[in-house]
């Protein structure tokens, strides 16, 4: 808001109600345009400084809340802050007006501005002793440095300025991606200030920046995914874990941070393929997730099918799909032929959805869904083939000798394409390990017996 | 034979004798690809006269190690007090000393060590004509004032004789302690052999040679007992006075210009930036390249090769070399590295080539990426190999090696051993050095699946012929190896594998091999 007695009022008001959300809506760069050239035009670089001073000083007199130390503090951030909003003005200005010059990376600048309102408000934390309360400031100002950094790089991409930075010069490695994602890579090292900064604070926890903790993780898990460096996130999920008994448990922090944590962390999990705790961590960002965040609820729900499949080798209803029809077109014909066990067309259809799989990073997982279509295929043949001559009073019994042959009759059935029966060995070898199938194969008799209780565990023969 | 599909054996698998034939051959396909290698070692490359640049007639611009002898040489006491004849120096020297070392006296532009070894010229030089006590030492200018004026009379010149002529007066012939000068002051121009390049000429650069910072030198002293104990301080470090130390480079501001001219070089890590009489340009590279294919055929000595490939990977990479000559180099590399089974050097290769294939040079991409999706499986490093896969375009899964290394994949993910095996007996390219390296674990999982499976035995030739050993012996050797001795016995000639009784016998030995994947140098 405009730098007048209004927004001193406001100022002094959120201070003395200790009012984060309402202090934090004073830091805001969504603004609309006009709003912002409102505020840029109110004040100029020379005075903005002792106006705040005066002004903070002045009505913080009247509600009594800001002492001498705080005082410089906020002075700064919002001197910052209107410099900032100065260069986020001509950003916007520059793009809507649609002749960007090439050389002129104005997104990159406004970018810079944010940085600076960030360290300000990392100072006031540092030395001007701003509360713990503030720390919604603190959520907002990250939040929109990670947004400016990525419109940073999408500037400097399309306008194809080459900045061949010269502290790489005699390094041996070079990446021509680093360059495409130069901003927001900074922005992490930004962000992990900050994440230090209210790691690190030892004051009691009721009064600790600690709480800050999982909002600013969370915002370094978005970039690290954007980045692609998983395994950087993992230092994250250490630094959280280190934290042990002084940290307070996830529980215990709003829902919403709670759900991107629980998600990140899962997918992280599941790229490792440690599959329980994915399912774990997925399942309670699942439950927590807000009803009408559907395409959260999606997101999670791509990793957390994949998962089940491998877990407990169960496949999502139809209904379930229905509602997300993304994930249907995604989903829906591989398991019709996981179910019907549909070896070839299993194959045809990870061969289909291939590229958008392995974007996803749940190729290599649903991959192992054949295992699955086989089982099914193979327990359709056991079946097929009925039961014993049924000896008087008693239940009939099925026929457990399977030659096989009769495997890999039903294995080629689909792709009309002839299969080595050693390699049709080696498939039921595997079924047999991975305990899909009870039994053991004769290779003398080319034959395999299968359990007379329960061949094909968990499917009810 | 199998009763079921009595016709020809299907495509893709083999009739009982196809096979007897085809197991006996070693898995090693790609050796003739190495030899087809090796052949483009003993091209001829007219082009390049080595024996021409190759000479001890060369005389190698001087080094770090030139310049250290020399200054080791050199007496290690400070200039008024040399140690061998004890002379009483006269008071007005002693003045001139302090003197020089007066702050409001001091220039920034001179370093210390350049004053210090100025001094002690001057007042030896006086010392030896015999005119010590004679000199009028208060009127004598200062070092620094010295060496200013010679710096001024050098920037008019410009020229390397000229300049050399000019300053020859004021030093005795032979000094020693010229030469380490003249290094101190290696960015002046005309000093080094080459024509330097243009961003390292010009006034400009004298001010990048200070190595104290000017502003510390400039801030006058206060109080006059400060003065002593700069005295003092100055004595307490007499020792150093004379050690030469080399200067901070300047700033690098552009990639460096090679000017060496030596083939070969040892490969030694920077730890600041490069000089460029110490790096090879090149056209000197290339010739290089060519001594070293030589050399690699004729002496199969890998840890001069890896050493020797190091300093031109090096030297590609401060002069910022990336073309198709820079892939060439790092495909040789990393193929003697796979060939060798030093993994760490061919992941670094493998890195850069990834990276550099991306600038859209020429090279082998397809072999590199097949060989990347092995290295991976081999890791197994799921992020990277997840990384990989999506990198792939349409064209390039279609690739012989590409498919191959894809198919390998995707028959270690579903547990198809029979599948890996075949694969394994046909790899494309260099790609069997890497299948090597996992081929044992992947047995190890074949037969903990096989012992679970197979009751109550099974011939020892399905083992060797499933799990493509080179004979029943290296099959038997194989179990024996992991404490299998009991599952093998001999019945009426033929050598039965008891899996019946294996239990899990293996299961600890592959939970093992497969924990166990730990390289340096590995992402």
């Amino acid at each position: 808001m405009e730098f007048n007695t209004a927004f001193f009022h406001e100022f002094s008001e959120a201070h003395a109600q200790q009012d984060g959300y309402r202090l934090a809506r004073t830091l805001t760069p969504d603004l609309p345009t006009d709003k912002l050239r409102k505020i840029w035009r109110s004040q100029n670089a020379h005075s903005i400084r002792s106006f705040l001073k005066r002004g903070l000083q002045g009505n913080a007199a009247f509600t009594g809340g800001l002492d001498h130390e705080e005082l410089p503090g906020w002075v700064e951030v919002y001197a910052t802050y209107w410099n900032a909003l100065g260069e986020i003005l001509a950003a916007r200005e520059s793009s809507n007006e649609g002749k960007n010059k090439s050389s002129e990376l104005v997104w990159t600048r406004a970018y810079e501005g944010w940085i600076d309102l960030l360290n300000a408000l990392l100072r006031g934390y540092q030395s001007h002793k701003f509360k713990n309360w503030t720390i919604i400031c603190l959520y907002t100002v990250c939040k929109h440095l990670r947004l400016f950094a990525m419109k940073a790089d999408d500037e400097r991409n399309s306008n194809n300025v080459v900045d061949d930075s010269p502290a790489a010069n005699f390094q041996d490695d070079f990446d021509p991606e680093t360059n495409k994602r130069q901003k927001l890579e900074d922005c992490v090292r930004q962000l992990f200030k900050a994440f230090n900064i209210c790691q690190q604070d030892r004051a009691a926890l009721e009064e600790s920046r600690k709480w800050g903790s999982y909002y600013i993780a969370n915002l370094l898990l978005k970039s690290y995914f954007k980045l692609n460096s998983a395994s950087l996130s993992k230092n994250i999920l250490k630094n959280l874990h280190a934290g042990g008994k002084d940290m307070p448990d996830v529980s215990a922090f709003p829902k919403s941070q709670q759900v991107t944590f629980k998600y990140h962390e899962g997918v992280l999990a599941f790229l490792e393929e440690n599959y329980a705790r994915a399912e774990a961590c997925l399942t309670d960002a699942w439950n927590k997730c807000h009803k009408d965040a559907v395409r959260n609820k999606e997101r999670i729900l791509a990793y957390l099918i994949p998962c089940h499949l491998i877990t407990s080798h169960t496949l999502p209803t139809e209904a379930l799909l229905e509602s997300y029809p993304r994930l249907q077109k995604l989903f829906l014909p591989l398991c019709r032929c996981i179910k019907r066990g549909e070896l070839h067309k299993f194959d045809l259809a990870l061969q289909e959805g291939e590229d958008e799989f392995v974007r996803r990073r749940i190729y290599l997982t649903l991959e192992r869904g054949r295992d699955v279509a086989l089982r099914n295929l193979l327990r359709k043949v056991f079946i097929a083939r009925g039961f014993e001559e049924a000896k008087d009073g008693e239940k009939p019994v099925r026929r457990t000798r399977v030659p096989v042959a009769e495997f890999a009759a039903a294995i080629s059935l689909g792709s009309q394409e002839r299969i080595d029966n050693d390699e049709v060995e080696c498939l039921l070898a595997n079924m047999i390990y991975k305990g899909f199938m009870k039994g053991y194969i004769s290779r003398q008799h080319s034959t395999v017996v299968l359990s007379k209780s329960g061949a094909f565990p968990g499917t009810g023969v | 034979m199998l009763p079921t599909w009595p016709a020809a054996p299907p495509p893709g698998a083999e009739s009982s004798t196809g096979y007897a034939t085809s197991y006996s051959a070693p898995a090693y396909t790609a050796v003739q690809v190495r030899q087809s290698f090796g052949q483009s070692y003993s091209t001829p490359q007219p082009s390049y006269p080595l024996a021409h640049t190759y000479g001890p007639s060369h005389s190698p611009s001087p080094s770090a190690v030139d310049s250290a002898g020399n200054v080791n040489s050199l007496p290690s006491t400070a200039a008024p007090e040399p140690a061998k004849t004890k002379i009483d120096w006269p008071d007005s020297v002693r003045r001139y000393v302090q003197r020089a070392f007066i702050p409001a006296n001091l220039d920034s532009t001179v370093t210390r060590a350049e004053m210090e070894a100025r001094l002690k010229e001057t007042i030896t030089q006086a010392n030896e004509k015999g005119v010590l006590n004679t000199l009028d030492w208060d009127t004598m200018p200062l070092p620094q004032h010295m060496i200013r004026e010679e710096r001024a009379r050098a920037l008019l010149t410009l020229q390397p004789k000229q300049q050399a002529q000019a300053q020859a007066p004021t030093h005795a012939p032979g000094n020693k302690k010229r030469k380490s000068w003249d290094l101190t002051d290696g960015a002046a121009p005309g000093s080094s052999s080459a024509t330097p390049p243009p961003w390292r000429n010009g006034p400009g650069r004298l001010e990048d040679r200070v190595s104290f910072s000017p502003d510390k030198r400039d801030e006058p002293l206060k109080q006059p007992s400060k003065l002593n104990r700069a005295d003092k301080r100055q004595k307490r470090h007499e020792g150093e006075y004379t050690t030469y130390r080399e200067e901070t480079p300047p700033p690098l501001d552009g990639p460096v210009v090679g000017t060496c001219q030596t083939l070969e070089k040892r490969f030694l890590r920077l730890t600041a930036a490069p000089k460029p009489s110490q790096v090879r340009p090149p056209y000197i590279l290339r010739q290089t390249l060519e001594l070293l294919k030589k050399r690699w055929k004729k002496d199969q000595n890998y840890s001069y090769i890896c050493d020797q490939f190091k300093s031109m990977r090096q030297d590609l990479t401060v002069q910022h070399v990336r073309d198709d000559f820079t892939v060439e180099v790092y495909e040789i590399h990393a193929r003697i590295a796979l060939e060798k089974g030093d993994l760490g050097e061919y992941n670094q290769c493998q890195t850069q080539l990834k990276a550099l294939y991306k600038l859209g040079l020429k090279g082998k991409p397809n072999e590199f990426t097949a060989y990347r999706i092995l290295y991976f499986i081999h890791t197994a490093n799921r992020t990277e190999l997840n990384n990989a896969l999506a990198d792939l375009t349409a064209a390039e899964k279609k690739d012989k090696a590409i498919k191959h290394a894809l198919d390998v994949r995707s028959a270690l993910a579903l547990g198809n051993y029979h599948r890996f095996f075949q694969l394994y007996n046909d790899t494309p390219n260099m790609g069997a050095y890497l299948m090597d390296m996992f081929v044992g674990r992947e047995r190890l999982a074949a037969l903990c699946n096989i012992c679970r499976a197979y009751k109550p035995d099974l011939p020892l030739r399905f083992i060797t012929e499933e799990l493509y050993f080179e004979s029943d012996l290296e099959a038997a050797q194989f179990i024996l190896d992991h404490d299998g001795q009991a599952l093998l016995e001999d019945r009426g000639g033929t050598v039965l594998f008891l899996t019946g009784k294996a239990n899990s016998l293996f299961e600890s030995a592959r939970t093992k091999a497969f924990s166990r994947v730990d390289i340096k140098g590995q992402i």
